[in-house]
């Protein structure tokens, strides 16, 4: 709930007073936040003390039970916004090049 | 950045076990928090800029609700599937695919609810879910739709892979990620104990 608000801060922020000139600014320092981040992820996973024979062991079933859930998610995501989203997207889009092209 | 990020992913490994000290791997755990924070405020800066998102974000109502749908319960049949395939307790099994990444939560609930093995197969599918969408994210946002990207990610789609979201689809598709990563979030507790309670193990 906290990053949700802070998120809305930066939205009010961006919508209202954030200048022109930071924008490549704002888009580096993201850039920089994510390698922090999981630079971090990374360390407190090797600072773990079973870390790799927990890798070694249960990497078949963690493999498993990694890539069905996604499989899964996925065969039922792309179906539901190809057929509500992104048909409503493309036509959005799609008016909008007409409009530009009529300009 | 695929590649920053798997660079940056074993670098954090390598340091976290044979370079840093144990206080500096807790100042790294203490940092993180506030990292994030800065990064979703920038998140938030671009969104703002940008100012169609929320004019088209409304035009969804509640078809927004669609993605975490298709995300929870393409992940509960997913675990169904694996436990099936393994010979594994189905409702362990599910539980631990309903952990949608979330890694660090669905061990703890794993140990707590069944044992320590559980949990460490559950930390480690979740771990490997968030560091597998981070690969996935660029051909799927590519060759599939925008929106489906958001799937492999389940609920990191609100904090870790959200950068990866930010550079391969577009600000309407961020907001529609942090939404998805927030209610994905407020499931996976549910789903993991409802998963356990009501499922033969």
């Amino acid at each position: 709930m906290d990053i949700l608000l802070v998120m809305c801060a930066g939205v009010l922020l961006g919508a209202r007073w954030f200048p022109q000139k930071l924008y490549r600014f704002n888009a580096n320092l993201q850039l920089l936040c994510t390698v922090i981040l999981i630079f971090s992820m990374g360390v407190s996973l090797g600072a773990r003390p079973q870390f790799f024979e927990e890798l070694s062991t249960l990497g078949v079933q963690s493999l498993f039970f990694c890539l069905l859930p996604i499989a899964g998610s996925v065969a039922l995501v792309y179906p539901l916004t190809q057929r509500f989203l992104a048909a409503k997207q493309s036509i959005g889009e799609e008016d909008g090049h007409g409009s530009s092209g009529d300009c | 950045m695929v590649l920053a990020a798997i660079v940056s992913l074993f670098l954090g490994i390598v340091c976290g076990r044979w370079i840093f000290s144990p206080q500096v791997v807790a100042l790294f755990a203490q940092l993180s928090p506030y990292v994030l924070y800065l990064l979703m405020f920038a998140v938030g800066i671009s969104v703002g800029t940008n100012k169609l998102v929320f004019q088209k974000v409304g035009e969804y109502h509640l078809k927004i609700l669609l993605i975490p749908f298709g995300v929870i319960t393409g992940s509960i049949l997913g675990g169904m599937i694996a436990s099936l395939l393994l010979s594994y307790p189905l409702g362990e099994g599910t539980a631990i695919a309903c952990g949608m990444g979330w890694y660090s939560l669905a061990g703890v609930l794993l140990t707590d609810l069944s044992s320590a093995q559980a949990g460490s197969l559950a930390f480690l599918a979740n771990l490997m879910r968030e560091i597998v969408s981070f690969a996935l994210i660029p051909p799927i946002a590519k060759h599939l739709n925008h929106f489906t990207a958001i799937a492999p990610a389940g609920a990191t789609s609100e904090d870790t892979t959200l950068p990866m979201l930010i550079r391969h689809t577009s600000e309407e598709v961020v907001v529609l990620s942090v939404f998805n990563g927030v209610l994905c979030s407020a499931a996976v507790p549910i789903a993991i104990d409802l998963c356990w309670r009501l499922l033969p193990h």
